[in-house]
């Protein structure tokens, strides 16, 4: 790990000043994924400011319904609140899939949007990676990408995002509030909070330097019966994904009326299926209806050396989360 | 002995320095505490093939805390291979930093010394290293026609064969050809590889996270060019080995010559990710099976040949055909063995060198003889049990494969559950399967030597009992224990076990299955001459109470020293431990994701000292042989010939959840051919075959049949429906 | 070893300390009598701690003081581990888990990855199971840490301690250490209702703890040995209060006689 200071501001307004004043800082929630990372030597901040301790620690009712996260609360008390569990029940499956329960202690629900890739050339600082250092090339590209994505990559990158939580929060049609140096604040669709690598994967997301995740905003309940999320991986628990699929349906009787969608770990961001949801409104539930969405979902997959089998795993995913979750009473 | 203890050998004690593990109060290698100790950091090097033109310093130098920096260029010159391409051996030398040659991606090539931790590995980060780097040669595929035939596969011949194969497969009425895939695999011990290196002097101390003690001192004195008797060894406690301590490693030599170039105790941690490098694992082995059988399922010709990797230093390779030349009678056999040298490092014994990937080919491979006869897989077994040797015409010194395999589908009621064809049950999205397979594993027995001290107060006497030997987690401490209860009529509280320490009288080492039947008879045969010595110092023959013999010999203090052996009869003998296994498991029908419902595990290994340990070393290998058909995998990156897989997030070790419920059975067995105590190993049989017995059940459940471990998701999906 | 060979409860006494301790561990009984007629001998071992004679044992603490001049982005952190307060100036760098082992002599905590991917460092941070290897030593002001060092009281083992050692949670012991904070922490959270991946519909809470829901919510502690069958018992034990059987057992004379000729 390389030598840092440490900063452990009192308020939002003080770290954010503390951001905006030093070079090559970091905010520092949880620390599951950062100081991983920085003892990788892949990470190298001069600054750290500790925000995991700013009073973000909430879960409130939005004027509109929905319901705010505080983004300095950690993973497990989210996907265990009671509203989240009764409102919410997929973000809490996709939360809970996601590994381990020390690890959700201390992850933060802020931090949780940033986690970095796990493509093993992003690791490795022996190897070329144009996330971690641009310029140097994608390792992966024509290398081992067994695990990359399927959707959106670009010859510089071909990582996928890590997260779970994410593949849940596209599918609500999450919204991320996020606070800036000059006391003000913006809201960013859950959709374009994250972005595609295109010539630069050094960047994961559409935040701006020093901006801070104060929140994560869900709409009014959508989807609190008819949920799944299927996580398939390599290890019965404590993996990250192959492939996952987040599905919410709203149903009156066998008559699909709404869906919310998305897959996880095929794209350098949670990868949100708006046209299947199209697709599966006002269709009846039935495998074959599943089926066809799932076509659907992977139809412009551009696959690489060594990842094809994933379309056809993810189909089945994506299918068995569909049948799954409509056959929820 | 009519015991009057009930903490003698045969019962299920719990384990005696349980106490201390369960509070945090064991005390691992790297955890003895020194003033000034240093901090030393290894540097690995990242490529695969060439040298190194330059190392530049100058920047990790300047930081805070650094004391040395070492590398081939100002490294203490120490014993080096100088060219010689020769099998590893436990004892053997482990030079480092002697040569700018690099060999694979990985190997040690500098060491940072610094006053803390951080400081080390911050610094080890700032060196910049250049390479001239060669065209490397890891891939497995493009070298298959570069493979040799090694004189040795493990000490084993390369090749043996009887009868003529061809013939014996004409003549059969089914049979097969088919080839199976293991993957490279690691070790992985959760206590990481370590070393306290203490020199006073001419004289060094290595708190060493090792299996084989007597060994290490070995590998030091050679290595460093000094006598024996200035080494000393200590490993009282060892967080799991699994062949990966076996020797002492290049680490431990970089821990030593630290503390000697810097005058300092130096501890040296190896870390998650390199010990994917500096360790050794298990190489990837191809396994071609021939196996025919007349319509009986008589075997007619059994066809075994492995292909395999080793390094450009040092040849090894794994004695994949070990078992399947003496576990089933035919009067044809062909089993070869051959080599290609790559750049990766070199492979060494892991937890059942041998059967553990042999056993999968071999016992996958009667699975599917068995369809192909339409024969129920364990009768194909029993059909072909022998009680000779076909290998070598010795009697086996006791085999109880088929009681193993009766009493096994009696309690997994197999009869009634197995069903031939392939999708017979389903639940919900998950198809059952059921499979099965037998084992077997070498029970060897080493000299072994022990020292027993008896103390008496009054009345009452207590024990202390002393030997080089470890206990890697199998339960030494505890066996060791109830000998020395059980011989000297003690209750286990008055017996004390001290172990992992070369000052103690020498034992052969944990490794092997060889441990728990040489400590034993090593720790009675110890008892049994302190018994002798207070009956000649008390002058009387009655078979006396320890402590009424001590009180009439007026003496408060006793100590006696005892070794076992093996007799020139053992080797008259093929000296096996035998086992069955049947499991249950539950394949998503779409996702190919796989779950383990249940095992049954029936093993004959002799006298169980203690079932509550057995059982653990059985479930263990279970555990074990669940992440070899499952989870466990490392790949070589095609372009730099490193393994990509380099941490515990992407080489998964099975967790919890990916077991199910085991049941084990103990077939009773009195085997004293084996040795006194009629003690058989039986921590490397719980591997055998367990990963075939999960990939036939993987089979049955699905019709699918995948023959390159692991059975992951993609190659269950990706395999053609078969059956 | 035949079946005769096992001590049965009747002709031995229990010690007031292992009548406290199946008392904690909630067998009562005929659970007590079973108990004691399976694992016969096993409640004398669980009161016994051997010492050891050996020199190597006899060892002074690690040095709690650095020079500070020789730490960079030094900082000061008041640790209370255990109930005691340890001032500390430690590298801005230091975890939790190398503040323990290395300045502290607290070595009960392992280092088994140093990545957050092995659970071996697993310790409570206000009450919650958290990894020491991925927290940093300055983040730990103001909050209760215990260590497995921390759990025992006064002589006598935590139930989740006494459980591990009857039913052989463990063989090297690496990882135990963190399986024992983390199953400490997961009867709280079954108490609280927390639910898990495995649970069927996570809208209702869980409070009794299935084999399943144990062996996920102790998946993020790795046990290379394999001891995670045993580790399930011995949690479900304390958990529920009933007493978990032995699954090994001996063929019998007579089922071996049977093996000997086909059906």
């Amino acid at each position: 790990m390389r030598p840092f200071q440490f900063h452990s501001p009192s308020n939002a307004a003080e770290a954010l000043q503390k951001h905006s004043r030093d070079q090559k800082t970091h905010y520092l929630g949880g620390g599951t994924n950062l100081i991983d990372l920085m003892k990788e030597d892949v990470e190298r901040p001069d600054h750290l400011i500790e925000v995991a301790d700013l009073p973000f620690k909430e879960i409130t009712q939005t004027a509109n319904g929905g319901l705010m996260l505080g983004a300095t609360l950690n993973n497990t008390e989210t996907a265990n609140h009671k509203l989240v569990r009764k409102n919410y029940p997929l973000l809490t499956m996709a939360m809970l899939s996601a590994a381990t329960e020390q690890i959700r202690n201390m992850a933060t629900n802020g931090g949780n949007l940033l986690q970095r890739t796990r493509c093993p050339y992003y690791f490795e600082t022996s190897m070329p990676c144009n996330k971690r250092e641009p310029g140097s090339g994608c390792g992966a590209l024509n290398g081992a990408n067994s695990k990359s994505a399927l959707f959106g990559w670009s010859e510089s990158c071909v990582a996928t995002h890590p997260s779970d939580m994410c593949v849940a929060l596209a599918a609500l049609n999450a919204k991320v509030h996020v606070g800036q140096a000059d006391g003000s604040s913006r809201v960013i669709p859950f959709t374009e909070f994250h972005r595609l690598p295109g010539d630069q994967p050094e960047k994961d997301t559409n935040l701006e330097t020093g901006e801070l995740i104060t929140g994560i905003e869900l709409p009014e309940s959508e989807f609190p019966d008819h949920y799944y999320y299927y996580k398939v991986r390599e290890r019965s628990s404590y993996a990250f994904a192959l492939v996952s699929a987040a599905v919410g349906l709203q149903m009156q009787g066998n008559t699909i009326t709404k869906a919310g969608l998305a897959l996880g770990k095929v794209a350098h961001k949670p990868w949100k299926l708006e046209n299947v949801e199209r697709y599966l409104e006002g269709k009846e539930a039935s495998l074959s209806t599943f089926e066809a969405a799932a076509d659907l979902a992977f139809e412009d997959a551009q696959p690489l050396s060594k990842n094809e089998y994933k379309i056809e795993l993810g189909k089945k995913t994506l299918v068995q989360a569909l049948v799954r979750a409509a056959a929820r009473s | 002995m009519e015991t009057k203890t009930k903490t003698g050998i045969g019962n299920p004690i719990s384990r005696l320095e349980g106490n201390l593990k369960v509070m945090g109060k064991a005390k691992y290698s790297s955890e003895f505490s020194f003033e000034n100790l240093a901090f030393a950091q290894g540097i690995q090097s990242t490529i695969a093939s060439g040298r190194i033109t330059a190392i530049d310093t100058s920047e990790a130098e300047k930081q805070e805390g650094v004391l040395k920096i070492i590398t081939y260029q100002n490294a203490l010159e120490l014993k080096g291979y100088n060219g010689r391409f020769e099998s590893p051996s436990t004892k053997g030398i482990s030079p480092s930093l002697q040569t700018p040659e690099v060999h694979f991606y990985g190997e040690y090539i500098g060491v940072v010394v610094a006053e803390t931790f951080e400081q080390a590995r911050y610094a080890a980060n700032l060196i910049k290293v250049t390479y001239a780097e060669d065209q490397h040669q890891t891939n497995f595929e493009e070298h298959l026609d570069s493979t040799y035939k090694p004189d040795k596969a493990n000490g084993n011949p390369a090749d043996t064969s009887w009868g003529d194969l061809e013939a014996g497969l004409n003549q059969a009425a089914a049979k097969i050809d088919v080839t199976y895939n293991t993957p490279i695999e690691h070790h992985h011990p959760m206590e990481l590889h370590n070393i306290i290196a203490v020199w006073e002097g001419d004289n060094v101390t290595a708190y060493a996270s090792t299996q084989m003690v007597e060994n290490a001192v070995t590998t030091i004195a050679e290595t460093f060019q000094m006598p024996k008797e200035n080494v000393r060894v200590i490993t009282p406690y060892v967080g799991g080995g699994f062949g990966s301590k076996l020797q002492l490693r290049e680490h431990a030599t970089l821990g030593i010559m630290a503390a000697k170039m810097v005058d300092c105790p130096v501890q040296l941690t190896v870390t998650r990710h390199e010990m994917f490098t500096a360790i050794g694992f298990r190489q990837h082995n191809r396994q071609r099976m021939r196996l025919g059988a007349d319509q009986d399922g008589n075997l007619t010709a059994v066809g075994h040949d492995t292909t395999s990797h080793t390094s450009f230093t040092e040849e090894f390779q794994e004695t994949c055909g070990l078992m399947t030349r003496m576990l089933y009678k035919t009067p044809n056999s062909l089993v070869t063995h051959r080599l290609m040298k790559l750049n990766l490092p070199s492979p060494r014994w892991m937890r059942a060198p041998g059967e553990a990937p042999g056993s999968f080919a071999l016992e996958s491979a009667m699975d599917e003889l068995a369809h192909e006869l339409g024969m129920d897989p364990a009768e194909l077994r029993i059909q072909n049990d022998t009680q000779v040797d076909p290998s070598n015409d010795k009697p086996f010194s006791s085999r109880q494969l088929v009681e193993c395999i009766r009493i096994g589908a009696k309690k997994f009621d197999w009869k009634n559950k197995w069903n031939p064809k392939p999708g017979h049950t389903q639940k919900d999205n998950w198809m059952v399967g059921y499979g099965m397979s037998a084992s077997s594993r070498a029970a060897p027995y080493l000299k072994s030597s022990a020292e027993v001290t008896l103390k008496r107060d009054g009345d009452a006497v207590t024990a202390v009992l002393k030997t080089d030997a470890t206990d890697i987690g199998t339960g030494t401490y505890t066996i060791l224990g109830q000998t020395v209860a059980e011989t000297l009529n003690l209750d286990i509280k008055d017996v004390q076990v001290e172990l992992g320490d070369s000052k103690f009288p020498v034992s052969p080492g944990s490794g092997g299955s060889w441990g728990a039947a040489s400590f034993a008879n090593g720790t009675r045969e110890a008892c049994i001459n302190a018994i002798n010595n207070l009956k000649t110092l008390a002058s009387t023959d009655e078979d006396l109470t320890v402590a009424e013999l001590m009180k009439q010999a007026e003496l408060n203090e006793l100590t006696a020293t005892g070794t076992a052996a093996p007799t020139e009869e053992f080797d008259d003998y093929s000296v096996y431990s035998f086992g069955a296994n049947f499991c249950e498991v539950w394949v998503d029908k779409d996702t190919g994701m796989v779950r383990l419902e249940h095992f049954v595990n029936v093993a004959s290994a002799g006298k169980i000292l203690n079932p509550k340990t057995a059982y653990g070393q059985i479930i263990g290998g279970i555990t074990w042989g669940v992440g070899q058909a499952l989870t466990e995998h490392s790949e070589v990156e095609p372009n730099h010939g490193n393994f990509i897989t380099r941490s515990f997030a992407d080489y998964h070790v099975p967790v919890n959840l990916d077991l199910g419920k085991i049941d084990v059975v103990f077939v009773p067995e009195e085997d004293y051919i084996a040795n006194p105590m009629g003690v058989k190993g039986i921590g490397e049989l719980g591997i055998t075959s367990i990963a075939a017995a999960i990939g036939n059940a993987v089979f049955n459940a699905t019709g699918r049949r995948v023959r390159d471990l692991p059975i992951t998701p993609q190659k269950v999906i990706t395999t053609p429906v078969t059956a | 070893m035949k079946p005769s060979n096992q001590p049965s409860s009747q002709d031995r006494k229990l010690g007031k300390e292992e009548e406290q301790l199946l008392d904690e561990l909630g067998i009562f009984g005929q659970s007590r009598r079973t108990f004691l007629n399976q694992m016969s001998a096993a409640g004398i071992s669980l009161m016994a701690v051997p010492y050891f004679t050996s020199d190597v044992f006899a060892q002074a603490p690690k040095a709690p003081d650095l020079d500070p001049e020789s730490l960079l982005n030094a900082l000061e952190v008041n640790l209370k581990i255990n109930g005691d307060t340890y001032p500390l100036q430690v590298d801005s760098r230091m975890t939790l888990l190398d503040a323990l082992r290395e300045r502290l002599n607290l070595t009960g905590s392992k280092k088994g990855c140093d990545h957050g991917q092995c659970g071996a460092c697993t310790v409570l941070i206000d009450g919650k199971r958290k990894l020491s290897c991925l927290t940093l030593s300055a983040t730990c002001k103001d909050k209760e840490i215990t260590t497995v060092e921390g759990l025992a009281q006064g002589t006598g083992l935590h139930p989740v301690q006494a459980a591990f050692l009857k039913h052989d949670g463990f063989q090297c012991g690496y990882c135990t250490p963190g399986q024992i904070c983390s199953a400490v922490s997961l009867l709280d959270e079954a108490k609280r209702g927390e639910v898990s991946y495995v649970t069927e519909n996570v809208k209702d809470e869980v409070t009794q703890l299935s084999d399943k829901e144990i062996r996920e919510r102790m998946s993020g502690n790795i046990c290379r040995c394999g001891a995670y069958n045993n580790i399930v018992q011995a949690i479900q034990e304390v958990h529920s209060g009933k007493a978990e059987m032995p699954r090994w057992e001996f063929a019998t004379e007579q089922e071996l006689e049977a093996s000997r000729t086909a059906e």
